[in-house]
């Protein structure tokens, strides 16, 4: 059988455990007082018959039997909260407000005894109090016995214990609505927040949870939970952004390989032998489409790996000695061009890095340098260290650079400008840059170049930075 | 030359077993690592083509065994796998080369003749000989007919690299892997620019040209 839907929620369940703690701990709070102010009660009654019984035997022990008598016979008259029974040596009663003893078997000695008095009040309701007393032998054989009703003790017990069980039941009440009210509070929260994960569930990464900003428990959590989705759609969207760049770099060679292969398939069919070179041509088509296949591959690596937040297979090295080897490499290839390739490296920056990965970023900005810088500008890679103790690289080029209002963009996606994507191949390397910084919790930043240099410019500045290693 | 190829893809084995046939080689294909073990120990191979991912032995196990067995026979692993820590397990197992899928058929012929070439020249040659071009690879010394060249010291790994390879194709790859130690595809044709520094410097003057380009794979060094 289901639960009503109320008693399944967790506060309403935590709220009635706690009640019942409640209630136990009262009950024995309750027990324990009840049990010590009947103890009290009694020690008292007790103490006021010993001094009673203690009087009336200085009374007999000065005076006499019949001085005791006398007492007792006044007392009797004037004292109603005390029993009294005076029996001769015979054994008969002689006087007191009593018939019998209430001991039935006494045999001597001194003998407490608790017992219900039965007496009638005077609206003719018959009660029966709690009454303690003590029987004694005299030295002439009298007996006497002295009491005290308990009654008043009794009535104050009583009185205590509906008290308590009436504050008991209230407790329970405002404990049941509070719990009902917090469990309802609760549950419109986690409702909220229930609603945001079942619409992103149903594929809306747009929803988000409405923050009241009581900035309390839920409200940090309904933030967090925000906070994580804006993450997720984010790399939903550069997932999909890699996507689309993967499909205009591999749909243009795959398009070239396809009309070529077909050229030379109808060149075939007619007897004119043009194959050799149309398949040559489909060849390096599809050489550009494994290096686009591969880098797409690394990029999809290195965003696993910043996901993890580790930096994956990471070696400390000097990257004065990175960029010197990139240099060297690319030092003919830039002079090849009609460009003035130079380098400055500061000795000595160690850091801790993927080596290859960062050696193939570094690349693709020099690469991306010499194919954008006309003939007659500079190449010029630079390696330091920043005051801030950081290390950067820069490749600053005399091309004809990025607009300012477009760098912000640039670093963003890190692809190239959409209206230079004619050469297939150059959006994802920066792709890839942007990538490897990201795993290298690098940035990227974008400068204006030196200028207007031999006719060009005004260049661009790109700086790759990352820090020191410790 | 005589390889032996163990690879568990049917299609991906015959491509591979005709091409390398057509390239003038005796090949024999073998499913996988065990069958491929099998048939390494008959002998008489000159280099093992290992896939690395097969199934029963993979190629790790396989190379390992072969290994321990005292069998140095030059061995080219094939793998999907392109990262720098799989090279190393690969190389670590005991491969001489390592190229990742999907590679161009030039490339794995060259690199399968470069293998059966570093046997045959595991020799402690101080001098290296191509035609009239001699290094000397104590001074430092290159010269072609007589006539003392001079070389930056990466020309010098570069056509160092190219003389013990003489007479077979290198790829762009091989070059910038084996004389640069990068394992990237350059977007701008890097390696082609220090080709044509390092050709300016040895062929210019000179009737024939040596440092010829090969179409669709890359370069050779013709005595």
């Amino acid at each position: 059988m289901r639960l009503p839907s109320l008693f399944r929620r967790t506060p309403f369940r935590l709220t009635l455990l706690f009640l019942a703690l409640f209630a136990t701990a009262a009950a024995a709070v309750l027990a324990w007082v009840y049990v010590a102010s009947a103890n009290e009660a009694r020690l008292r009654a007790e103490e006021a018959v010993r001094t009673e019984v203690t009087t009336l035997t200085g009374i007999y022990d000065a005076r006499g039997f019949d001085a005791l008598n006398m007492a007792v016979i006044d007392r009797t008259l004037t004292r109603d909260n005390f029993l009294y029974l005076l029996i001769d040596a015979e054994g008969n009663r002689v006087t007191g407000s009593l018939n019998v003893s209430p001991i039935q078997d006494y045999e001597g000695g001194t003998v407490w005894h608790t017992f219900p008095m039965t007496d009638t009040l005077p609206d003719g309701r018959v009660v029966r109090p709690q009454s303690r007393g003590v029987q004694m032998t005299l030295r002439g054989g009298e007996q006497l016995f002295v009491g005290q009703s308990l009654g008043d003790t009794e009535a104050y017990l009583g009185r205590l214990t509906q008290a308590l069980w009436g504050a008991m039941g209230i407790v329970v009440l405002l404990g049941l609505i509070g719990g009902l009210l917090v469990s309802r509070n609760l549950e419109r929260a986690m409702g909220r927040l229930n609603r945001t994960v079942l619409a992103v569930q149903d594929g809306d990464l747009k929803a988000r949870v409405a923050v009241r900003g009581s900035g309390d428990e839920l409200d940090e959590l309904g933030q967090g939970l925000n906070g994580m989705l804006d993450r997720l759609e984010a790399s939903m969207a550069s997932i999909r952004h890699a996507g689309d760049a993967i499909a205009h770099d591999l749909r243009s060679p795959l398009t070239r390989m396809r009309a070529k292969l077909e050229v030379a398939l109808i060149d075939a069919e007619a007897g004119k032998v043009s194959g050799p070179e149309a398949l040559e041509l489909a060849l390096s088509e599809a050489d550009d489409l494994l290096k686009t296949f591969n880098t797409v591959l690394a990029i999809a690596r290195l965003q696993a790996a910043a996901g993890s937040g580790r930096i994956p297979d990471a070696k400390r090295f000097d990257a004065a000695d990175l960029a010197a080897d990139l240099a060297e490499l690319y030092e003919p290839a830039g002079e090849d061009k009609g460009l003035e390739f130079s380098a400055e490296i500061e000795r000595g920056l160690e850091i801790m890095a993927n080596r290859p990965f960062l050696t193939q970023a570094l690349a693709n900005i020099i690469d991306n340098a010499i194919k954008y810088t006309p003939e007659g500008g500079a190449v010029k890679l630079r390696a330091r260290r920043r005051s801030s103790g950081e290390i950067e690289f820069s490749v600053t080029d005399t091309g004809p650079g990025v607009p300012e209002e477009d760098r912000e963009r640039v670093i963003e996606r890190f692809v190239r400008l959409d209206n230079s994507r004619t050469e297939p191949g150059s959006g994802l390397g920066l792709a890839l840059v942007g990538a490897v910084m990201e795993a290298h919790n690098g940035r990227i930043q974008l400068d204006e170049g030196p200028g207007v240099y031999n006719g060009h410019g005004p260049g661009l500045r790109v700086a790759l930075v990352l820090a020191a290693a410790p | 030359m005589r390889i032996l190829v163990v690879e568990d893809d049917a299609e991906a084995a015959t491509a591979m077993v005709r091409g390398l046939t057509e390239a003038g080689h005796d090949v024999v294909h073998a499913v996988d690592g065990a069958f491929g073990l099998l048939e390494a120990q008959k002998g008489g191979y000159d280099v093992y083509v290992v896939d690395r991912m097969m199934p029963r032995l993979d190629g790790v196990g396989m190379v390992e065994t072969v290994r321990k067995n005292g069998d140095q026979t030059p061995v080219l692993f094939l793998s999907a796998l392109g990262e720098v820590e799989d090279r190393v397990t690969g190389l670590q197992a005991g491969a001489d080369d390592y190229l990742v899928k999907p590679y161009a058929f030039a490339e794995l012929i060259a690199r399968v003749e470069a293998l059966s070439r570093r046997r045959e020249t595991g020799s402690v040659a101080t001098v290296l000989k191509v035609g009239d071009l001699e290094m000397n690879l104590i001074s430092r010394d290159v010269t072609r007919a007589g006539q003392e060249i001079d070389l930056q010291p990466r020309e010098f790994q570069l056509l160092e690299f190219m003389m013990r390879h003489a007479g077979q194709s290198v790829t762009r790859t091989m070059l910038l892997e084996k004389v640069w130690e990068y394992h990237f595809d350059p977007q701008t044709n890097v390696i082609d620019v220090h080709i044509s520094r390092l050709r300016s410097k040895i062929d210019k003057g000179f009737d024939k040209a040596m440092l010829q380009t090969v179409r669709g794979a890359g370069y050779r060094l013709e005595a």
